[in-house]
């Protein structure tokens, strides 16, 4: 069964609680990459991508409409034609962030996609659309910080 | 801050000052130049910076001063010049910048002391830079110098070692020794100067005026040691343990290049800014057959980037023979950090300029080496955090230009070979040095500054950097001897 037969069949209270899923690997993930980080560098971003993920696990308990209104900024398409590394215990912080927003440009697309397959029920379109929307906003936001420190070209 | 005024040597009434244009530095001819390694700027001629010195209005606020990093008493020394004691103005700016010949041709004075003058609100700012710089070079061409003015202090027996002898350690060696310690500078290169030689080709910054720097350093008591590579031949541990080092300064620079990490980085051919130009400057590869160094010359280089270190790397390129030098930059001109005067140079020697163009693969043949790069065209959108239009990508403009060499100038990161072998001392997220406005890390005794603190900025940010850490160094082994007495 596809994912989408999955979700059609499932209850608004289990769809968030796939996502929370969802946000859990994330953080599973980057607490995994914390602890095996050689340096403390790369251990302090990856402490950050935990505490970001965490707060999205917690604001869709706390699922409110009114905090997802807010259109996402512009995709920057940053880090869209950089190569995607591969996880290892001694990523520098550029390939990090490279890794962080191709994770969240993928979410994103996974729930745009989603969002798009069901136009034709409010509530789920809706809700799916804003968790693709989050998830530009943390692309957006690792993209500033990339082309912040790494596209200065000083 | 009203400030006690120098006494004028200025002749010219106030109001005639307005009327003296500002003095045009001689250069090279664009075209010869292009061919050769010699210098560009050939400096004021004494008549010339007479004049230019006699531009300066005396201002009661010199906020001239405000904009310089080390706080350089510019009228006092511009008021020398008036006087034609070309020597005694040297002498001026040595009492706060011990690189005058080197700042005087590097600083971005634009936008330090020059963007502040008060004669550039109408007119055009007094030429501070060039007038530095004059007075460097008349004083090294006339045997003025440190180490024959400065009387020399009394040994406190304390040893401070430096690591890294760019422009932040040899700020912090030309305070320390004047205070009468024992300071010794470790170079891990086999030449003085950090980025200064590695980084800076010889048509901006003639070695020999380094040299000349660090002879007047070597001349007033500091110690040069090279290959010294501190977290691998000794560790800062065992240069304060077994060496007895009191205190340590760590100005190791910014290093690392860093990559794009889009494919075909590692093709032949695809240099960082950094290895291509230190083969050219460091190791002499322009200077072949007298230097047997291996560099490419290429037909059609790229170098992507827009700030100071891809303009030297296309304009080595363009001198190296290349048909075509090309600047690819993904912004537009305008959020260049370039200096304006070398873009200019740059455009004057014949490099062209792809602005909003972005590489986004490199194409190789089927021996690995470049052949051609991938690039997107960019167009401009909302200001980002530092104040610059954010290029974003046009989708469906992809295009292939052929090239056949590659230069990578985005930036250098810091190396972290300190960070892995001293885990005492803290570094950011970014693998930089953390340290306070003073310069004191974490360890005690152990003090950083320049580019391994800043992650990147100017020569001279880097020296007043170090100055305010040769202060607290000097604090620090006062109160040293006070606790252990």
């Amino acid at each position: 069964m596809s994912l989408k037969e999955q979700i059609s069949e499932m209850d608004m209270d289990s769809i968030v609680e796939m996502c929370i899923h969802q946000e859990q690997q994330a953080i599973d993930l980057y607490t995994l990459a914390r602890d095996q980080a050689k340096d403390e560098a790369s251990r302090q971003k990856f402490q950050e991508l935990v505490d970001m993920e965490t707060v999205h696990k917690v604001s869709l308990r706390n699922f409110e409409l009114e905090n997802y209104l807010e259109l996402p900024p512009a995709n920057l398409k940053v880090t869209d034609y950089l190569m995607e590394p591969t996880l290892k215990d001694n990523m520098t912080t550029q390939e990090i962030l490279i890794l962080a927003a191709k994770r969240e440009d993928k979410t994103a697309r996974m729930y745009q996609d989603l969002a798009d397959h069901f136009a034709f029920d409010k509530e789920l379109n809706t809700f799916f659309q804003m968790m693709a929307d989050e998830e530009l906003r943390h692309k957006h936001d690792l993209e500033t910080e990339y082309e912040n420190q790494f596209l200065q070209e000083g | 801050m009203i400030r006690e005024r120098p006494q004028s040597f200025n002749e010219v009434p106030m109001k005639e000052r307005l009327t003296i244009p500002r003095q045009e530095m001689p250069e090279q001819d664009a075209v010869e130049r292009s061919g050769n390694f010699l210098e560009v700027n050939l400096g004021l001629t004494p008549e010339q910076a007479v004049i230019e010195a006699q531009r300066c209005i005396e201002c009661k606020k010199p906020t001239c001063m405000d904009g310089c990093p080390v706080s350089i008493k510019i009228p006092d020394f511009i008021q020398l010049i008036c006087n034609q004691d070309f020597i005694g103005a040297a002498d001026k700016i040595k009492e706060d910048n011990s690189l005058p010949a080197i700042c005087g041709r590097v600083c971005p004075q634009e936008t330090q002391c020059e963007e502040v003058c008060v004669m550039g609100k109408r007119f055009e700012p007094v030429a501070i830079g060039r007038l530095e710089r004059f007075v460097a070079d008349y004083a090294m061409n006339h045997g003025g110098s440190d180490a024959k003015t400065i009387e020399k202090p009394e040994p406190t027996g304390q040893k401070v070692a430096i690591v890294g002898s760019g422009p932040a350690g040899l700020a912090v060696a030309s305070d320390l020794i004047k205070e009468g310690h024992e300071v010794t500078v470790f170079e891990a290169l086999h030449e003085f100067g950090g980025v200064l030689v590695y980084g800076i080709p010889e048509f901006r910054l003639p070695k020999v005026i380094l040299k000349e720097e660090v002879a007047s350093l070597e001349a007033m008591g500091v110690k040069f040691v090279k290959n010294f590579i501190v977290g691998r031949t000794m560790t800062i541990q065992e240069l304060m343990a077994e060496e007895g080092f009191d205190a340590v300064f760590l100005g190791l620079g910014a290093g690392l290049p860093r990559f794009m990490n889009i494919p075909g980085e590692n093709l032949n051919g695809v240099y960082s800014a950094n290895e291509f130009l230190t083969r050219s400057n460091l190791m002499r590869g322009y200077d072949f057959p007298e230097w047997d160094t291996p560099l490419y010359r290429a037909k059609h280089a790229i170098v992507v980037g827009g700030g100071n270190t891809a303009m030297d790397a296309v304009r080595t390129a363009k001198r190296l023979g290349a048909e075509e030098a090309s600047i690819v930059y993904r912004r537009s001109e305008e959020e260049m950090p370039a200096r304006n005067e070398e873009i200019h140079h740059a455009k004057e020697e014949g490099v062209e300029f792809m602005n909003l163009v972005n590489p986004i693969e490199f194409i190789s043949d089927d021996q690995g080496s470049v052949v051609a790069a991938k690039c997107l065209r960019m167009e401009l959108g909302e200001p980002d955090d530092s104040g610059r239009r954010r290029p974003v990508p046009m989708e469906g403009s992809e295009f292939i230009m052929d090239v056949d060499m590659v230069v990578i100038a985005v930036g250098n990161g810091s190396n972290p070979l300190i960070a892995q072998t001293t885990p005492e001392i803290d570094t950011n997220k970014w693998g930089n040095i953390v340290a306070d406005d003073d310069g004191r890390t974490s360890m005690e005794g152990v003090f950083a500054g320049g580019d391994i603190v800043s992650g990147g900025a100017t020569v001279i940010l880097a020296m007043g950097q170090g100055r305010k850490s040769a202060i607290a160094i000097n604090e620090y082994l006062r109160t040293k001897v006070g606790s252990t007495s």
